[in-house]
């Protein structure tokens, strides 16, 4: 006999606001369909009656996460518009907060991961690490989630002391290295949770566009940070960890190499932060015309367009995140699944409700 | 990935504008069916869609594919706001054109389009009925509200 199990809105194992009806038979996942409605907030619309300072600081608020990738994407596409050069030094510290970003992302996603598992002394050890590197962003930008770090054409706030930042960096590495990666990557608890369970295909990732580390864990190598190089990425060593399995621990696994790349990355960047200006001119005409801009957020390719008629406030926004391409997948992923691994399938794609319903 | 060959494949009137941020091309009245085969079968990924408002009621609908990492737009324009759907060429299309449908009620012909962010007893074009001209005729002029 098949029956239907809602899962969310209001529920232990979602407290997000979404649905997933899942059609079971017995404990068994025969179909599911997601519901999104709970929560629309119309940033796009929005952000077409503000000025274009406005909507720069309107945008950042799109995710709590990943907020700064949101802004610093929207600024390189109006940068484009505006035919505006970023200086060099700003381009590393663009670079230093998104990857700063990612550390607490991915640590956030390592700490829920850990809780949904039942493993709560690792979901501790993830979010006191991840106090940590929020720290590094407060004494950066003095906020912890919305840093309001960028502007057209640079940056708003210097790094002065990058030295200090690397020093802690380097900290975060050897904690992460120590603590979090051993047990995500070797227990053989966490192993037999994850392991077999959520199966994407990368035949069924590439039809579906999925990105980010949903998609590298599927074997499909596809990182805007290599694709098309922006900021100071091109000039910067890093490799983009890859796994073919496709399930939740192969998400587990490039999700924590990921970390690891992350933290050289920060290394690299602030050891070579180049001297110079922060920004150019302060008001920056927005001229007729549309652009487009895209950047790899934590959870992947995070796209924009924008165009503007020549007056203050744009004429059309789009922003396409992460999740709005990676959560549909869920529903195949889940397909066959034991209904109780489910919110562990799902949590596996890092699902954002606050990017996906902008 | 041969770019040349695809304008005159679906139909453009002119060629790629290579622009900083993506090549462009202008192609209102190509299939987009047959756009989606011919990107796909040189390995592209569609990343997304974008609809503006036009004149006549009509709308501007990009489509915005990936080709070994460089931005494809290609820009088509809806008859009778409506396009062919792309949806059983690439499932990528599938939640796109059902928000697009929610935004401006442009129609996907050829599949279903359940409503992903519309509130229940909102008609489909609700959440975008400010950004069309013939519903606001006062509408957004760049002018900022606050």
């Amino acid at each position: 006999m098949s029956y239907t199990v809602p899962l969310g809105p209001y529920h232990p194992a979602l407290e997000e606001p979404c649905r997933i009806d899942l059609d079971c038979e017995g404990e068994t996942v025969r179909g599911a369909e997601i519901r999104l409605k709970f929560n629309f907030r119309g940033v796009e619309w929005l952000a077409e009656r503000k000025n274009f300072i406005q909507a720069v600081a309107l945008i950042e608020r799109v995710c709590g996460i990943c907020s700064n990738v949101h802004a610093m994407t929207f600024c390189r596409a109006l940068e484009t518009l505006a035919g505006v050069d970023v200086p060099e030094r700003a381009r590393h510290i663009r670079l230093v907060v998104a990857e700063l970003e990612r550390v607490t992302s991915h640590l956030l996603w390592t700490g829920l991961a850990a809780e949904i598992m039942g493993f709560q002394t690792l979901f501790m050890a993830c979010f006191a690490l991840r106090e940590r590197a929020m720290d590094v962003l407060e004494g950066l930008s003095g906020n912890r989630v919305n840093y309001g770090m960028n502007r057209v054409g640079g940056v708003t706030r210097d790094i002065a002391d990058p030295g200090a930042i690397r020093s802690e960096v380097l900290r975060l590495r050897e904690e992460t290295l120590k603590k979090i990666a051993p047990v995500f990557l070797d227990d053989r608890t966490v192993r037999a949770r994850c392991a077999g369970i959520g199966v994407l295909s990368g035949d069924l990732a590439r039809a579906w566009g999925a990105v980010g580390p949903t998609a590298r864990a599927s074997g499909v190598p596809q990182d805007i940070r290599k694709a098309a190089p922006y900021e100071a990425y091109g000039r910067l060593d890093f490799h983009v960890p890859l796994e073919t399995a496709g399930d939740v621990n192969a998400r587990v696994v490039v999700r924590l190499l990921e970390l690891i790349e992350t933290y050289g990355l920060l290394e690299q960047a602030l050891g070579t932060m180049p001297g110079g200006p922060l920004a150019g001119p302060e008001f920056v005409e927005i001229p007729a015309g549309e652009a487009t801009a895209r950047s790899e957020a934590p959870r992947g390719e995070c796209f924009y367009y924008v165009a503007a008629g020549g007056a203050e406030a744009p004429l059309r926004v789009k922003i396409r995140t992460p999740s709005f391409v990676n959560m549909p997948l869920v529903a195949a992923m889940v397909r066959g699944a034991n209904l109780a691994d489910v919110p562990l399938i799902n949590a596996s794609i890092d699902p954002c409700y606050s990017c996906t319903c902008r | 990935m041969d770019l040349d060959a695809i304008p005159s494949a679906i139909g453009a009137p002119g060629g790629w504008e290579k622009r900083p941020d993506a090549w462009w091309l202008e192609a209102p009245r190509a299939d987009p069916p047959a756009l989606a085969r011919v990107l796909l079968e040189a390995g592209a990924r569609l990343v997304t869609m974008t609809a503006s408002a036009g004149p006549d009621g009509e709308f501007r609908v990009i489509y915005h594919w990936d080709g070994e990492g460089r931005l494809l737009n290609v820009a088509v324009t809806t008859r009778g706001a409506a396009l062919p759907s792309v949806a059983a060429v690439t499932p990528a299309a599938d939640w796109i054109e059902r928000e697009i449908h929610d935004y401006f009620a442009v129609r996907f012909a050829g599949r279903d389009l359940p409503p992903l962010f519309l509130a229940p007893g909102d008609a489909p074009g609700a959440l975008g009925r400010d950004l069309r001209p013939d519903v606001a005729a006062e509408g957004k002029d760049g002018k900022v509200e606050g």
